[in-house]
């Protein structure tokens, strides 16, 4: 079920609603009930792969916690990491590695047939794969204690609001939500509705009407002009920031109406002064689980410089491949570990440098160089990710800067008159960011006079209605 | 997080629970308890009253902003609105009246014809239909206008082809208490049920190109630059890529399909005519040479026109090797004529229609007049 459907629109407030009659013994079966719905709303059998992860990680849970010989307590953890990764290997990676290795064997003039498994892959699998496997490492090194119920754990891997796009949770901070008492309270619910309502104008208003434009250039970017291939480079930067931390704010939002709080995913990534920066607000959930599952167990910075460069490449390869089983998902990953390395080896020079320019580290020049910089070399890295082959991308970069031709700037499904339409909304998004970075915006508006804000309100939610785009787009994070 | 046990979990908790985990308090206590539980609950229903206000007041919104918009793309009297505006309102009223697709809409001149054969026409041409739809529009007209004494009914290589989905769904929301253009779209798009009944639903859902932004300009009496006269709609552009490209991604040709739903609806729109007592003339309007040659089932869609045209003694205008076929500078596309082709076809249509209504007019019952040759 898309959070940008009627289905959702109905099942929402019938969850919530139920969920707050019931009494707390029968609320997170209710959870669970509504969380199967939701996800069965895409492909039904899948529930299956989901139940089998769940069973393997909920039994594995239990028995790390009674074995008390290290060496057998490793030996079960790495058994449920492999079983739990087998399953995302099949659904998401078989064909991509067999396809690789028999491309490579025919390098080689061996020409193996390749075997493939044409299967969908299952909605979010990657996510509820990564938030079992967090379980699972938590409670081996002791720092969260095994669930004993079913229902519980099961509602954790399951929970419907960031159960296909995250935030990709940790035992932590959401497991014990299940057993508390989440009262009725009116500021959580207005204040979700609210973050809901943001969500919503992100996706449908900027993400949507943007992906109409970066869909029709990089389906065949070769038919498309210079302008037209920088535009919709640009468009897909702020396409996949709305689509994505849009899906995030519906996800917070509807768990706070609920009552639970779930993990900030997005912290105004654009606005980062490096790009080191940049991955410290740009998908937390996720950057943080490489950071404390891949990065620090292979060593982290504290080892020789080389392997730290080695680390660092390694996890953003690795995070590249997460996001999707093709080389330029890869690509883009060994590309911003690449700008984190030189950005690392190259501080030092760039201090000086800037120092000698008499631009020191609070101007507000080297400021907005830095953040001019970080936003452009991610910004070519966001072509990488979205092209559809290394190729494409390659003819992207090649053809940014030539045969702009003003005269053609419309493409098939985004017409002219769209442009102002997303322009504005892409100002919008930018004022409201600054405005909230400077005052609360909902503080600020909850003290307008009840008619202000409730016209303010009605005039928002009246803009997301009439200006978005509801051609039943996923969400992009959704294939991942 | 809240924990367990404060007032706020105690307070929010059913009766039952509450009762059955408080411990023995005396009843001060208990009378203020229950006077704080009987705040907080009033606070929730307060809460939850507000919210359902709140979306009361946006479904009320909706609805008001739906009949705003509804009632402006109705009073605007240019562009393609204001022809389907004076189609609903009947005052069309035309002795010629051309029916089609795109190509028709970019092809007839209505002014054109009217000139030369003195006699009035309209352009029902709609973008994006195909038979079925161009069917409904002719019945639509039919309900609200006086019959036309004769139906141009321009053929295309896709006649047969019945509509996947509705293109372009706003320029029909406004008109969807017509009982015909309802059912005619409900056969192709079974949630259109959702636009006519659920607010906004066709006009933001459904477009994708702001319609809803004309009706609000409409109902405060503005009406958009004419680009349809009389129902035509001129496409004053040069010849573009789209051919090379299709060219391209089909190097062995296209095939148009010939169904027998696309069948039916041609034979309905025959029925239609003759039950209205309205003389039909199928017209095969210009194409561009070498897309006639990069269809390769041209023949088999041809003999269906022919074995239509005899079965049913409908005359059948070929202008397929029309003097300007292979001339890209009177096309916008393999499909399309632009504005100076249209122009040139215009005339050449109109003085045809002329010297038919003269064959007519000298011998009765004259009705298979030559297929003439640009």
């Amino acid at each position: 079920m898309l959070f940008n459907s009627i289905a959702f629109a109905i099942f929402f407030p019938a969850v919530t609603a139920i969920f707050y009659l019931l009494s707390q013994r029968w609320r997170v079966h209710w959870l669970l009930a509504a969380s199967c719905f939701f996800y069965m709303a895409f492909i039904p059998a899948y529930i299956l792969i989901l139940v089998v992860t769940i069973l393997i990680d909920y039994v594995a849970g239990i028995y790390l916690e009674r074995v008390q010989d290290p060496k057998k307590k490793k030996v079960l953890m790495w058994v449920s990491i492999l079983s739990t990764c087998m399953v995302l290997f099949i659904f998401k990676y078989f064909d991509f590695f067999t396809g690789s290795f028999v491309g490579l064997a025919g390098i080689f003039g061996w020409h193996l047939p390749r075997p493939v498994i044409s299967i969908i892959l299952p909605i979010g699998l990657s996510f509820h794969t990564f938030q079992s496997l967090s379980y699972v490492v938590e409670v081996y090194r002791g720092r969260q204690k095994a669930e004993r119920n079913f229902v519980v754990y099961a509602t954790y891997v399951m929970f419907f609001p960031q159960l296909v796009a995250g935030p990709i949770e940790r035992p932590q901070n959401l497991l014990h939500q299940f057993r508390e008492w989440h009262a009725f309270h009116s500021t959580d619910v207005t204040s979700g509705l609210k973050r809901m309502a943001w969500g919503f104008f992100k996706k449908l208003v900027i993400a949507d009407r943007l992906a109409l434009y970066v869909n029709d250039v990089y389906s065949a970017p070769q038919n498309f002009n210079g302008l037209q291939v920088t535009m919709a480079t640009l468009f897909f930067a702020y396409q996949i920031y709305c689509d994505f931390s849009g899906y995030s704010d519906i996800a917070i939002g509807a768990a706070q109406v609920l009552g639970f709080r779930l993990m900030e995913n997005f912290k105004t990534p654009y606005y980062s002064l490096s790009i080191s920066e940049f991955w410290q607000r740009w998908h937390i959930s996720l950057s943080t689980w490489f950071r404390d599952y891949v990065y620090v167990p292979l060593g982290g910075n504290r080892v020789s410089k080389g392997q730290h460069i080695m680390n660092l490449l390694l996890t953003f390869s690795v995070s590249g491949l997460w996001h999707g089983a093709n080389w330029t998902y890869v690509l883009w990953g060994l590309l911003n570990g690449l700008y984190l390395v030189t950005g690392r080896l190259t501080k030092d020079w760039r201090n000086r440098f800037y120092g000698s320019l008499g631009l020191h580290e609070h101007t507000l020049t080297r400021k907005a160089i830095m953040l001019s910089t970080t936003f452009v070399l991610t910004w070519m890295a966001w072509i990488v990710f979205r092209a559809r082959s290394i190729g494409d991308a390659a003819y992207v970069f090649t053809h940014l800067a030539t045969g702009w031709d003003f005269q053609h700037i419309a493409t098939q499904q985004f017409l002219l008159r769209q442009l102002p339409v997303a322009a504005a909304a892409i100002l919008a998004l930018e004022i409201g960011q600054l405005l909230n970075s400077a005052v609360s915006v909902p503080s600020f508006v909850g003290k307008m006079p009840i008619a202000a804000r409730w016209a303010l309100y009605a005039s928002f939610v009246m803009s997301v209605l009439m200006f978005g785009v509801y051609k039943q787009m996923q969400f992009i994070y959704f294939q991942f | 997080m809240r924990k367990e046990g404060s007032f706020d979990r105690v307070f929010s908790q059913n009766a039952s629970t509450v009762s059955a985990e408080l411990p023995s308090l005396d009843s001060e206590e208990e009378k203020s308890i229950t006077e704080e539980k009987a705040a907080v609950m009033a606070e929730q229903w307060k809460t939850l009253q507000r919210i359902g206000c709140f979306f009361g007041i946006l479904v009320v919104l909706a609805f008001v902003m739906n009949a705003i918009i509804t009632s402006g793309l109705r009073r605007i009297k240019t562009s393609a609105f204001g022809a389907s505006n004076q189609i609903m309102n009947g005052k069309v009223n035309a002795e010629i009246v051309v029916t089609g697709s795109s190509r028709a809409l970019a092809h007839y001149d209505p002014r054109t014809i009217e000139q030369i054969t003195g006699r009035t026409a309209f352009n029902l041409g709609r973008n994006g239909a195909q038979t079925d739809m161009q069917v409904a529009f002719l019945k639509a007209y039919l309900a609200y206008n006086r019959k036309p004494k004769v139906v141009v009914h321009n053929l295309d290589a896709f006649t047969f082809v019945t509509t996947r989905e509705v293109y372009d769904p706003a320029k029909y929301a406004p008109y969807l208490y017509d009982r015909s253009l309802y059912n005619a779209l409900r056969e192709i798009d079974p949630n259109i049920w959702r636009s006519r009944y659920v607010p906004l639903y066709g006009y933001v859902v459904e477009d994708m190109n702001f319609s809803w932004i004309l009706g609000l300009k409409g109902f405060w009496g503005w009406s958009p630059r004419e680009d349809c006269f009389l129902g035509f709609n001129p496409r004053s552009k040069k010849w573009t890529d789209d051919f090379r490209h299709l060219k391209a991604n089909n190097p062995g040709g296209v095939r148009f399909e010939i169904e027998a739903a696309g069948i039916e609806v041609m034979e309905d729109l025959i029925r239609v005519c003759q039950q209205n007592g309205i003389e039909l003339i199928f017209v095969y309007s210009p194409e561009y040479i070498e897309m006639q040659a990069l269809t390769k089932n041209r023949a088999d869609i041809f003999e269906h026109f022919h074995e239509l045209a005899e079965r049913f003694d409908v005359p059948l205008w070929d202008y397929s090797s029309w003097k300007y076929a292979g001339n890209q500078d009177f096309f916008q596309n393999s499909q399309h004529l632009n504005a100076t082709g249209a122009a040139v076809f215009s005339d050449d249509v109109a003085n045809h229609l002329t010297a038919y209504f003269a064959a007519q007019s000298n011998a009765a019952g004259l009705r298979r007049f030559p297929a003439q040759g640009p």
